[in-house]
C-alpha cells in the first residue's frame, strides 16, 4: 500500500488547487467549481483516512457520502443563485456582484 | 362615626383634594355642576373645622386632635398632624375664607374645572401647613400651596399676569430653599422631623455637641436665618415684599382673597410655630431689625397704598400694612419673650392675622365686584359712583373701616393689643408706626373718595356701560366676613380666649 | 329695672336705629325718622332718669353709679385676666349726659324739617347733592313767579341715611360718655369720627363736602394716634384704662414719679400729653383746628350736633375726665393752658372776618373750646365744665338757628329763582328779625349767652367764671387773653346778629325768607330757654346781690367728681368788670359798626389775613399734604419699591439668563456638545468609514479575509496554548 501521507499531500494539495481557484477565478461558476473541487479533496481525505484507520468503521464512508449530497445540493443552490444574479444583472462575475458593499 | 371623629384633621385636609380628584372625572362643559359641587366640597372641611372648634378644649396646652402615620421610617419622618389654639385659629379661617372664594368665583367661565380643581389642591395645601407637626411635612405642604395659585395667577389672572405669576413663584421658592436645608439639618442633627419632639428635644441639645463639623449653636443660627428668610418673603417683611403687589393685583379675585387672606398668614404662622419657639435666642437678638422692618412695612406699605391709582394695588399694599403689624407684634414678643406686654403683643398680632383675613378678603373681593362690572382698577376712572350701587357702598365703606381699623371693628381690637403690647418694649417703632396708621386712614379714604364720593362719572350711569348693582351671590359672601368683623369687633372674647391660652402657654 | 342695666341700655336705642334703618327702612322716610327721633326719645328718657337718680345720690362721685364692669378681652399672664369695661355715671358724666341727651334729642327733632320731610321730591335732585327745589303747581300762598308755577323746597333725596347715620353717632357720644375706661371711650370717640367724615361728606358728589370729610378725618386722626399712644403708654404703666383704678393715689402717685424719657416729662406728663393732642385734634384747637371751618359742608344739624355740642366737646369732656392725670405735670398744664387761651383768641380774630353765617359759629367753636381749655390748663375744673354744658346749648342753639336762617334764604332763593345767590352769606341777608321771629329770638338769646350778656344768659356764668379763676389764681396772661377773645367773642356775634336780622333786607331773596316749621322751632325755644336758665345752677356763692340766693348746686356737685373738691374762687370784682366790660362793650362795639354796614366791600375788617385763615390751609397743603403726597408717589411707590426693592429683584432675572446663556454657550454647547457628544460621533464616524473599507461586497474577498484571519487565529492559539 501507498503510505496515508500520499493520499493527505494529495487532498491537500487538490484543497489548495480549489482553495485558489475559489479566491481567484473571476466567473462564479469557476468559483463553484473551485468548492466543488475543495469537497471533494475532503472526500479523498475521508477515504483514505478510512482505509487506512479502521476498515471495519463504516463512518468514514458514510461520512463521505453525506458530503457528496451536501456537495451536490450545494451546487445545486449555487448555480440557481449564480443564475438568477445572472438574470438580475446580466453578469456571472463575482467581482462585479458587490451590491453588498458599503 | 368613630372613624370622623378619631380622622377629623386627616378629613379637613384630604377631602378638599380628593373632591379635586372626583372633579377630574365629571364631564367637561358644566360650568354649573363644578361651581356648586365644589362649593359643597369646600364646605366640608368648613363644617369639620367648627365641629373641632367647639369640641377644642382652650384650657388645654400643647396639641390636640393628634394624629399620626407612619410615612418615611428611613430618615425619621411621620406623617404628624395636630392642632392647638394658633393653628386651629388658621384653619378655620382658611376653611372659612376658601368656600367665599369660591362662591365668588362663580361668575368665572372660562375653563372652570381646572381652575376649581387647583382651588381646591391649594386649600389642602394650605391646611396641610397650618396642620403639620412634622417638619418634612410642613414643608410638603408649603410647596404645595404654590403650584396652585401659580396657575391660578398665571392662568386666569389680568394683564400683567405672567410676570406677576413668575415673580410670585420664583420669589417664594427661593426663600424656602434655604427653609428645606435647615429642616434637613435638623433632621440630621435630631433623627427625626417630628416638631413635638423637637420643641422638648430642643433646649436640652448639648451646646457642645458638632453637627458636621460645626458647633451645635452655629448650626442652630444658620437654620434660623434660613427659616426666617424662607417667612419673612411670605409674610411678606418689608423689603422681600415686592411680589405681593404683582401678585394680588393680577390674580383673580378668588385668588387674591385667599393670597391675602390666607398665604400671607403662612409666613407669619412660620414665625410663631417655628422661629420663636425653637430660636428664642436669636430671634431676640434680631428682633430689633425685624422691629425696624415691621415698622418699615407699617409706615412705607401706608405710603405706597395712598400713591395708587389702581384700587387693587392699593388694597394689595394695605396688606403689607397689616402684615406690618403682625411682624411688630412678633418682633416685641421676640424682643421681651415671656413678659406680659409680649403676650398682649402676640395676641394682638394673631388675632390681627385673623382680622386681616376677613378685612383683606372682603375688600379684594368688592374689588373683583366693581372690576367685572367696569373692567377697569384704575381709581381716577370711577367717580361718584355711590348713587349708582348705594348696597356696594355701603358695604365698602363698612369693609373699608374695618380694614381701617375703627374701633367697634375687628381690626382695632388686635391693633390696639399689638400697641399696647409693643409700647413698652419698643416704643420708638410703635410711635413710627403710628405715622403708618395714620397714612392707612389717608390711603383708605381715598380708595372711598375716588370709587364712592365726587360728582357722578356719567360714563358708568347710561347705556352699555351702566353699573348694576352688587347682587345676592356677592351679597352672600361678603355677610359673613360682615358678620364676624363686626362680632369680633365688639364681643372678642370667644376667639381672644383660645389664642392667649395658647400664647401663655407656648410662650 | 336697675339703674346699672339702665344706664348700660341708653347707648343701644341709637344704634339700633342706625342698624334698623341702614338694613330694613332705608326706603320709608317717615318710617325712618319716626324710628331714629324714637330712639333719641328713648335714650333721653333713660338719661333723664338716670340724671335724676344721679342727683338724689349723696357724694355722687365717691360713690359712682355703674356696678361692675364685665370681662371683655381675654389677656395677659393667667388664663383668667381680663380686661373689663363697664359703664359710670359720677357728677361729670351726669350733667354731660344731661346736655348731650337733651341736644341730641333737640337735634333729631330739628332734622326732620331740616331735610324738608312732607315735601315733594325734587326736580333733579340726585342722591349725593343738597336738594334743589321742586315745581308745584300754582296753588302758593305767594304770588306765583311769572312762569305760573312755584318752586318749593324739596325733601332730601338721602332723608333716611341722615337718621341712620345721626343714630350711629349718637350711639358714640352715649358710649363716650358713659365708659369707665378709656378704650371704650376711645371707641365712642372714633365712632364719632366716623360719624363725622360720614356726615360732613353727607352730600358725597360735592367735591368740597368730599374733601372736607377726608380733611376731618384726617386731621382727627393725627390727634387720634397719639392719643392711642397715650391709651397704651397709661395701660402699660398702671396696669389698667378703668378711671377708678387709675385715679387711685398710689397709681398717680407711681406716675408721676417715673420719668416717660422725653422731655424730661414724668410719666403721667406725657401720657397726659399724648391724650392732649387726641383732643387738640377732635375739638380743633391750634394747630389741629382746620378742619373745623371746612366741616360746614355738611347739613347744619350735623354742625349743630358733631361740631358744637358733642363730638368736640368729647375732646374737653376726655381731658375733663383726665384731669387728675394731667394735672400732675405742671409742663403738660402749661401746654394745655397756652394752646387753649392761643386757640381762644386766634379764632376769635379770623371769626370776625367770615361772611358766611356757619363759618363765624365754626371759628366761634373753636374759640369756645379753646376757653374751656385754658380753663383746665389753668386748674378751674368746675368752671370748664360750666361752660362746656352752657356752651353746648346755646351753640347748638346758634346753629340750628343758623340753619333755620339758611332755609328761610333758601326759600327765598327757591322764590327768585336766582341760584348765585349764596343763602349762607351774611351779606345777602338782612331785616329778617320780621320774617323769621322766632328764630330771630331765639338766636338773639344764643347770641347774647355767646358774649356773655350778664345775669340772664348761661354763658355769661360760666365764661365769667373761667376768667375769674384765671385772675383768682394770677395766670394773668391767660386771663387777658381770655378777655380779649371774649370781647371780639360779643363783637362778632353782634357782627352776626345785625348784618343778619337788623336792619334792611338787602337782597331780594331775604324779602322772600319765611320761617321755618315748628319741627325746626320747637327744638330752638326749647334750647333757648336752656341757654337762659341753666346758668342759674352755678351762680358763685359771693356774687353781689344774688351770690348765696341759690346755692352754687354746679360747684358742689361736678366737684364731687375729683377726689379733692376744688375750692371755689374768692370772689374778686375785677374780672367781674372786666366781663361785663368786654361782653357789653363788645355787644354795643359790634352793633354801632355793623348797623351801617351793608356790604362786604364796606367791611373795614375784611383784612385778607384773617379772611383767609392766616392761610393755614395754604400753609398745611404746601409743607404737609402735596410733600406726602409726593413722598408716597414718588420716594416709596416709584423709587424705592420700583425702582430699588423691584431693580434688584429684576436684577436676578437677567443675570441668571445671562449666567445660563454663558453656561450654555460658553460650556454646554463646546464642551460637552460639541466635543464630548458631537465629538464622539464624529470619531466613531471616523472609524466607521475606514472600517466599512472592508465591506467591499465580493465575496472572493471575504473568503480570503476568512482565511488570513483562521490562520492567524490558528497561529495564535498554537502558539500560546500549544507552545
Amino acid at each position: 500500500m501507498v503510505p496515508l501521507s500520499w493520499y493527505l499531500i494529495f487532498a491537500a494539495a487538490l484543497f489548495s488547487i480549489g482553495l485558489f481557484g475559489v479566491l481567484s477565478r473571476r466567473n462564479a461558476v469557476a468559483i463553484l467549481l473551485g468548492i466543488e473541487l475543495m469537497l471533494n479533496s475532503v472526500n479523498i481525505n475521508l477515504a483514505a483516512f478510512w482505509r487506512y484507520g479502521d476498515v471495519l468503521q463504516m463512518t468514514g464512508q458514510v461520512f463521505a457520502i453525506i458530503v457528496f449530497a451536501v456537495a451536490a445540493a450545494e451546487v445545486a443552490v449555487g448555480l440557481a443563485l449564480v443564475i438568477s444574479v445572472y438574470r438580475r444583472r446580466n453578469t456571472v462575475v463575482a467581482d462585479e456582484i458587490n451590491m453588498m458593499k458599503w | 362615626m368613630n372613624f370622623i371623629d378619631t380622622h377629623l384633621l386627616s378629613l379637613i385636609l384630604f377631602v378638599p383634594a380628593l373632591a379635586a380628584v372626583i372633579i377630574l372625572f365629571l364631564p367637561n362643559g358644566e360650568n354649573k355642576l363644578f361651581h356648586w359641587f365644589t362649593l359643597g366640597a369646600s364646605l366640608i372641611p368648613f363644617v369639620l373645622s367648627l365641629v373641632v372648634w367647639f369640641r377644642f378644649d382652650a384650657t388645654q396646652s400643647g396639641f390636640q386632635f393628634e394624629e399620626a402615620y407612619v410615612w418615611y421610617e428611613a430618615i425619621g419622618s411621620s406623617f404628624h398632624l395636630g392642632v392647638d389654639g394658633l393653628s386651629l385659629t388658621m384653619v378655620l379661617l382658611t376653611t372659612l375664607l376658601t368656600p367665599l372664594a369660591i362662591l365668588a368665583s362663580f361668575s368665572i367661565s372660562d375653563r372652570v374645572k381646572a381652575y376649581m380643581m387647583l382651588f381646591l389642591f391649594l386649600e389642602t395645601g394650605m391646611l396641610g401647613v397650618f396642620m403639620a407637626l412634622d417638619l418634612l411635612i410642613f414643608f410638603v405642604f408649603w410647596e404645595v400651596g404654590l403650584v396652585p395659585m401659580f396657575f391660578l395667577i398665571n392662568q386666569w389672572g389680568s394683564a400683567n399676569r405672567n410676570y406677576a405669576s413668575m415673580k410670585f413663584l420664583i420669589y417664594t421658592m427661593g426663600g424656602s430653599l434655604g427653609l428645606l436645608l435647615a429642616i434637613q439639618m435638623l433632621g440630621v442633627l435630631f433623627g427625626h422631623f417630628d416638631l413635638v419632639r423637637l420643641y422638648e428635644g430642643w433646649n436640652s441639645l448639648d451646646p457642645t455637641k458638632t453637627l458636621l463639623g460645626l458647633p451645635v449653636s452655629t448650626v442652630k443660627a444658620i437654620a434660623f436665618w434660613a427659616f426666617t428668610i424662607a417667612f419673612a418673603v411670605k409674610v411678606p417683611v418689608w423689603p422681600f415684599h415686592t411680589w405681593l403687589p404683582d401678585a394680588h393685583t393680577e390674580a383673580p379675585t378668588a385668588g387674591s382673597m385667599i393670597l391675602a387672606g390666607v398665604l400671607l398668614k403662612l409666613g407669619a404662622y412660620g414665625f410663631l410655630r417655628l422661629i420663636l419657639p425653637l430660636y428664642p435666642n436669636e430671634a431676640r437678638i434680631f428682633a430689633g431689625a425685624l422691629a425696624v422692618l415691621a415698622t418699615a412695612a407699617i409706615v412705607f406699605g401706608a405710603f405706597a397704598a395712598y400713591a395708587q391709582t389702581d384700587f387693587k394695588r392699593l388694597v394689595a399694599y394695605s396688606s403689607v400694612n397689616h402684615m406690618g403689624f403682625v411682624v411688630l407684634g412678633i418682633a416685641a414678643a421676640a424682643f421681651a419673650a415671656g413678659t406680659n406686654d409680649a403676650t398682649i403683643a402676640l395676641n394682638g398680632a394673631i388675632l390681627q392675622m385673623f382680622n386681616h383675613g376677613l378685612s383683606a378678603a372682603g375688600m379684594f373681593f368688592l374689588v373683583g365686584v366693581i372690576y367685572e362690572r367696569t373692567h377697569t382698577r384704575d381709581l381716577g376712572k370711577f367717580g361718584g359712583l355711590f348713587p349708582l350701587v348705594p348696597v356696594y357702598g355701603g358695604i365698602l365703606i363698612f369693609t373699608s373701616m374695618a380694614s381701617l381699623g375703627l374701633p367697634g371693628l375687628n381690626g382695632f381690637v388686635s391693633e390696639f393689643l399689638v400697641v399696647r403690647g409693643s409700647w413698652p418694649i419698643l416704643p420708638v417703632y410703635t410711635a413710627v408706626a403710628m405715622l403708618g396708621l395714620l397714612f392707612t386712614g389717608a390711603y383708605i379714604l381715598k380708595g372711598i373718595k375716588m370709587v364712592l364720593h365726587g360728582p357722578l362719572n356719567e360714563h358708568w350711569a347710561h347705556g352699555e356701560h351702566k353699573l348694576t348693582e352688587i347682587n345676592t351671590r356677592e351679597i352672600l359672601v361678603m355677610v359673613p366676613l360682615m358678620a364676624l368683623i363686626l362680632w369680633i369687633g365688639i364681643w372678642p372674647a370667644w376667639i381672644l380666649n383660645v389664642i392667649n391660652n395658647v400664647v401663655v402657654t407656648l410662650f | 329695672m336697675t339703674t346699672e342695666l339702665l344706664i348700660w341700655l341708653i347707648p343701644l336705642p341709637p344704634v339700633l336705629a342706625f342698624f334698623l334703618i341702614v338694613l330694613l327702612t332705608n326706603k320709608n322716610k317717615a318710617l325712618s325718622h319716626t324710628i331714629a327721633v324714637g330712639a333719641a326719645l328713648l335714650s333721653w328718657l333713660g338719661s333723664m332718669i338716670v340724671f335724676v337718680q344721679a342727683l338724689g345720690v349723696e357724694h355722687l362721685g365717691e360713690h359712682p353709679l355703674g356696678g361692675e364692669p364685665i370681662n371683655w378681652l381675654p389677656l395677659g399672664e393667667s388664663v383668667d385676666t381680663y380686661f373689663k369695661i363697664g359703664v359710670l355715671v359720677d357728677p361729670l358724666s351726669a350733667v354731660t349726659l344731661f346736655f348731650v341727651a337733651w341736644t341730641v334729642l333737640m337735634i333729631f327733632l330739628y332734622s326732620v324739617g331740616y331735610h324738608n320731610f312732607g315735601q315733594p321730591e325734587g326736580d333733579h335732585d340726585h342722591p349725593g347733592l343738597p336738594p334743589h327745589g321742586a315745581t308745584v303747581e300754582e296753588h302758593g300762598h305767594q304770588r306765583s313767579s311769572p312762569v305760573g308755577k312755584h318752586v318749593v323746597p324739596s325733601i332730601e333725596p338721602m332723608y333716611s341715611r341722615f337718621f341712620a347715620f345721626i343714630g350711629l353717632f349718637a350711639f358714640g357720644m352715649f358710649v363716650l360718655v358713659l365708659s369707665d375706661n378709656l378704650l371704650t371711650l376711645f371707641v365712642g370717640w372714633e365712632i364719632m369720627g366716623l360719624c363725622s367724615y360720614l356726615l360732613i361728606g353727607f352730600w358725597y358728589a360735592k367735591p368740597s363736602a368730599r374733601d372736607a370729610a377726608i380733611k376731618a378725618f384726617i386731621t382727627t386722626r393725627i390727634g387720634d394716634v397719639f392719643m392711642l399712644l397715650g391709651i397704651a403708654y397709661l395701660y402699660s404703666r398702671a396696669g389698667t384704662l378703668t378711671f377708678s383704678e387709675i385715679f387711685a393715689e398710689e397709681t398717680l402717685h407711681t406716675l408721676a414719679t417715673i420719668p416717660s424719657g422725653v422731655l424730661g416729662l414724668s410719666a403721667a406728663g406725657l401720657i397726659g400729653l399724648l391724650l392732649f393732642i387726641g383732643t387738640i385734634g377732635k375739638s380743633a384747637q391750634f394747630p389741629l383746628h382746620v378742619w373745623l371751618p371746612d366741616a360746614m359742608e355738611g347739613p347744619t344739624p350735623v354742625s349743630a350736633m358733631i361740631h358744637a355740642a358733642t363730638m368736640v366737646s368729647a375732646g374737653v369732656y376726655m381731658v375733663i375726665r383726665m384731669f387728675p392725670l394731667i394735672s400732675l405735670d405742671p409742663t403738660t398744664m402749661a401746654v394745655v393752658a397756652f394752646i387753649g387761651a392761643f386757640t381762644a383768641l386766634f379764632a376769635a380774630t379770623i371769626a370776625v372776618a367770615q361772611n358766611d353765617i356757619k363759618r363765624v359759629l365754626a371759628y366761634s367753636t373753636i374759640s369756645q373750646l379753646g376757653f374751656m381749655i385754658a380753663a383746665l390748663g389753668i386748674g378751674a375744673y368746675v368752671a370748664a365744665v360750666f361752660h362746656l354744658v352752657t356752651h353746648a346749648f346755646f351753640k347748638a342753639l346758634l346753629f340750628l338757628g343758623s340753619g333755620s336762617v339758611i332755609h328761610g334764604m333758601e326759600h327765598g332763593v327757591l322764590h327768585t329763582g336766582n341760584h348765585k345767590v349764596d343763602p349762607q352769606d351774611m351779606f345777602n341777608m338782612g331785616g329778617l328779625r320780621r320774617k323769621m321771629p322766632i328764630t330771630f329770638w331765639t338766636f338773639l338769646i344764643g347770641g347774647f349767652a355767646l358774649s356773655g350778656f350778664p345775669i340772664i344768659t348761661a354763658g355769661f356764668w360760666s365764661k365769667d367764671e373761667i376768667l375769674a379763676d384765671a385772675f383768682g389764681h394770677g395766670h394773668t396772661a391767660v386771663f387777658v387773653t381770655l378777655a380779649v377773645a371774649a370781647f371780639l367773642t360779643a363783637f362778632y356775634t353782634m357782627r352776626q346778629i345785625t348784618l343778619t336780622f337788623l336792619g334792611e333786607a338787602r337782597t331780594k331773596e331775604a324779602e322772600h325768607a319765611q320761617e321755618t316749621p315748628w319741627t325746626m322751632t320747637l327744638p330752638l325755644v326749647i334750647l333757648a330757654f336752656f341757654a337762659v336758665t341753666y346758668g342759674w345752677v352755678g351762680i358763685p356763692e359771693h356774687f353781689p346781690a344774688l351770690g348765696g340766693l341759690v346755692p352754687n348746686w354746679f360747684h358742689e356737685f361736678v366737684g364731687g367728681t375729683l377726689a379733692e373738691h376744688p375750692e371755689a374762687v374768692e370772689f374778686s370784682v375785677w374780672p367781674l368788670l372786666t366781663s361785663l366790660f368786654v361782653a357789653l362793650g363788645g355787644l354795643t362795639f359790634g352793633w354801632l359798626v355793623y348797623r351801617n354796614v351793608n356790604s362786604a366791600a364796606e367791611d373795614r375788617l375784611q383784612i385778607p389775613v384773617l379772611k383767609n385763615k392766616y392761610y393755614f390751609d395754604e400753609i398745611y397743603d404746601r409743607v404737609f399734604v402735596k410733600p406726602a403726597y409726593w413722598f408716597a408717589e414718588t420716594v416709596i411707590y416709584k423709587f424705592m419699591d420700583q425702582s430699588v426693592i423691584d431693580g434688584i429683584l429684576h436684577i436676578f432675572g437677567p443675570v441668571t439668563d445671562r449666567l445660563g446663556s454663558a453656561i450654555r454657550n460658553y460650556f454646554d454647547l463646546p464642551v460637552i456638545n460639541r466635543f464630548f457628544g458631537d465629538g464622539s460621533a464624529n470619531v466613531t464616524y471616523w472609524f466607521g468609514g475606514k472600517l466599512r473599507a472592508v465591506q467591499t461586497g465580493r465575496i472572493q474577498q471575504y473568503l480570503m479575509l476568512a482565511l488570513v484571519v483562521f490562520i492567524g487565529i490558528g497561529a495564535a492559539l498554537y502558539f500560546f496554548l500549544l507552545a
